[in-house]
């Protein structure tokens, strides 16, 4: 428990600052489909151009290789600058590429690392299906040996940023005989291959960025296998101990600027019925003083993963603490909006777009592993309370 | 904190062997089952403990060694507060190391040694003020919205019966003007917190303790997910609190806003403490009903140190000031 000062930190701070004032995009971005996933794409040949593609990576792997606190200082000075969200991009650094670099032979990393970090390729995640979301190991999508090939047949779905996307990390059965995790492979699926449809989903905000993909005997060169055949389980599951606790710093400090966006909207909002700020109102006033308090907690959560980080190589069970958090935080304060600006937040047109935003907040909860999952393992792996009976 | 503030919420290896060793002695000193046979005398133990544990250099723990303390600052007396706290310690401990920044001189020295004793005050509604585990303190500290220093003979008190009966508590009115808010205020709030996390902290451990050894439907109650899921998120309110009372301590006094960190950590940890409470009184099922549980203990101290000059209102107030 102490004030970290360095200056070496400081100066590096400044260079953060000083490169993303210059080239963030200043233009609006573009909310789905193949415009969005261009901005991202030009956003990361700008890092990769200024050196700061791949802040986590390994340098032997053309990564900027950051310490955990220069990584949250870049977060930082990430979110405060504005800075777009790594979206489409964030399959292919945060997790395929980190998984190559972990589990990949040199011909792998060689042919996907350095077109990720240029920004000349996105990934996207096929791992969910419609039958198998939280109980992710009763996959069923197929896949066949036939000579050099893996033939693929099967659906995945939520596949965010399916559209478009070169890449995708896939998962399926290969051996039906072995139960649950044991029998599956983990395989780089181009996303041009004869017999791929992409359907895409709309989600209830109205805005479509995942989708269902169909594989109809779809041959994938056994090349692709990363790891061995069968062994799969166990590279969907490696342990990526690049960022240790510094992901969330971004979707951190937005989360906060999103409750100071509603107490200033709050002053300067009048209540009609009494002729006095929002904010005069004690209900009101409680409540965003509540989620004030709540969103410094997320923040020391963070600030105490990112410490946890600093010692441990491999990010522990409790780092679902502020996923949860984080997850159940937001749909609260997105949800106050509503609660507080009345019908006033239900138009779509307004400076704030409040519905997008409160439609948009249920997916932390659920995507990237639900609340009640995230409780689960928390009970059991941070808590060591006896399992139930589910079987991973 | 401010802006560019790194901090490193990770305790020093002296920090830990601070929070060790007054971890351990508190176990070994003030066991929470003190309080089941002390039923009205609560207080008592730690009175009769009161030289050995100033020995263990608690009360002048942010205090200069050249002014006789430990010369450490508001990090060590949070992480001593947060050990308090989890034993369920009588608020006079805090209002011992709250005393001695208030006073000076001769006064200071005699509590840094606990030769003499300090107890809290705080105003209720309609002119009460209250005095908790006052016996043989001749100091009061008196937490209304500002902090400050008094002798407790100078009020009449009478005895009060508190729904938290291990502890004693008197009354007298008219409870003097609030003197003006500062720093001394926050850090005393801060030291409340920490020993609100503390204590929903160790309510999650005697919840999880007795999940996992309690028996129905042929398993232990700790593998049904309505008990896991409340025994995770009261450990979640837990960490929130402790993480948000630590960041206050090392940021405070650092140009960042003092004021508010240290609301939002009184917010969270009042919160965590009370909820926390509740929920292991659910998991005990009826046994957590009972005088002869630990679990109500728990409950009672949290309402108790939640509104120990405070309020969720007042903190609320602060938070959007
Ligand atoms: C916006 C978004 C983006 C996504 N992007 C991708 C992607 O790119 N690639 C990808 O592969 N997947 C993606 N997903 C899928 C995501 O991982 C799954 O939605 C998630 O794992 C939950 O699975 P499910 O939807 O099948 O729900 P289910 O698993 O069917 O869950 C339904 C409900 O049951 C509860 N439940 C299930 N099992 C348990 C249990 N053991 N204990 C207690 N409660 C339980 C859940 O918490 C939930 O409330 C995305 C999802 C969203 C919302």
């Amino acid at each position: 428990m102490r004030l970290i000062e360095d200056p070496e930190l400081d100066r590096f701070r400044a260079e953060c600052r000083d490169w993303l004032e210059d080239h963030v995009p200043k233009g609006p971005r573009p909310p789905e489909g193949l415009a969005l996933r261009e901005y991202d794409l030009a956003w990361q040949r700008t890092q990769y151009e200024g050196g700061w593609a791949g802040v986590s990576w390994p340098e032997e792997y053309g990564g900027r290789g950051l310490s955990v606190l220069e990584q949250l200082i870049w977060h930082e000075e990430y979110a405060r600058a504005g800075a777009p969200p790594s979206a489409s991009m964030f399959v292919a650094l945060s997790h395929a590429g980190p998984t190559i670099i972990v589990q990949g032979s040199d011909e792998q990393k060689t042919k996907y690392l350095p077109a990720i970090l240029k920004g000349d390729e996105n990934w996207c995640q096929g791992f969910s299906e419609p039958g198998a979301g939280s109980d992710l190991a009763s996959l069923k999508t197929r896949g066949v040996v036939d000579g050099d090939c893996l033939v693929v047949t099967g659906t995945k779905i939520w596949t965010s940023y399916a559209e478009g996307a070169n890449r995708q990390e896939l998962l399926v059965r290969t051996n039906p005989e072995e139960p649950r995790h044991r029998g599956l492979t983990w395989i780089v699926c181009d996303m041009d291959l004869p017999g791929i449809d992409i359907r895409p989903i709309t989600a209830m905000s109205g805005v479509t960025h995942f989708a269902q993909v169909f594989y109809d005997e779809v041959r994938i060169p056994l090349t692709n296998v990363v790891g061995e055949i069968n062994k799969g389980w166990a590279i969907a599951m490696t342990t990526l101990g690049f960022e240790r606790g510094t992901g969330t710093i971004a979707h951190q400090i937005e989360l906060a600027n999103g409750v100071e966006r509603l107490i200033e909207a709050a002053r300067e909002t009048t209540d009609p019925a009494t002729n006095r700020t929002l904010i005069a109102d004690d209900a009101v006033a409680a409540k965003l003083a509540g989620l004030r308090a709540e969103v410094m907690a997320l923040r020391s959560l963070t600030i105490a993963s990112v410490s946890r980080g600093m010692r441990e190589e491999v990010p522990g069970a409790e780092g679902n603490i502020p996923a949860l958090y984080f997850g159940e935080l937001t749909r609260r304060v997105n949800g106050a909006a509503l609660e507080i600006f009345g019908c006033s937040a239900l138009v779509r047109d307004g400076e704030h777009n409040w519905p997008l935003h409160y439609l948009e907040s249920f997916k932390w909860a659920i995507g990237g592993g639900t609340s009640e999952i995230r409780r689960n393992v928390i009970g059991e792996r941070v808590l060591d309370l006896p399992r139930g009976p589910r079987a991973i | 904190m401010s802006r560019d503030m790194i901090i490193d919420l990770h305790p020093t290896d002296e920090q830990q062997m601070i929070a060790d060793s007054i971890g351990g002695m508190l176990a070994d000193l003030l066991p929470v089952d003190r309080l089941r046979e002390e039923s009205g005398h609560g207080g008592a133990r730690e009175r009769a403990m009161w030289s050995d544990i100033a020995e263990l250099g608690i009360f002048g723990m942010g205090v200069p060694e050249a002014d006789g303390g430990a010369g450490y600052g508001l990090p060590e007396e949070v992480i001593a507060a947060r050990e308090l706290g989890r034993v369920l310690a009588s608020p006079s401990l805090l209002a011992q190391i709250a005393a001695v920044h208030l006073a000076e001189g001769e006064d200071r020295t005699a509590l840094i040694a606990g030769e003499t004793r300090a107890a809290f005050a705080a105003p209720g509604l309609g002119g009460d003020l209250f005095l908790y585990d006052g016996e043989g303190a001749g100091w009061i500290v008196l937490l209304d919205s500002g902090a400050s220093l008094h002798r407790t003979d100078a009020f009449e008190w009478a005895d009060a019966h508190a729904m938290d009966e291990t502890l004693g508590i008197s009354r007298t009115s008219p409870s003097p003007a609030p003197v003006t808010r500062h720093a001394i205020a926050d850090q005393i709030s801060l030291l409340i917190s920490a020993a609100l996390s503390g204590l929903a902290q160790s309510a999650t451990d005697l919840a999880v303790d007795y999940a996992k050894q309690r028996e129905q439907f042929g398993q232990p109650i700790g593998s049904f997910q309505a008990i896991k899921h409340s025994l995770a998120d009261m450990r979640v309110r837990a960490d929130a609190a402790d993480s948000q009372a630590r960041v206050a301590a090392v940021s405070f006094g650092l140009g960042g806003n003092d004021t508010s960190e240290v609301a939002a950590a009184r917010w969270l940890a009042g919160n965590a403490a009370i909820k926390n409470a509740k929920a292991s009184i659910q998991v005990h099922g009826g046994m957590g009903f009972t005088a002869e549980c630990d679990a109500h203990l728990f409950l009672k101290r949290a309402h108790l140190l939640a509104g120990l000059g405070s309020s969720r209102r007042a903190e609320e107030r602060r938070l959007i000031a």
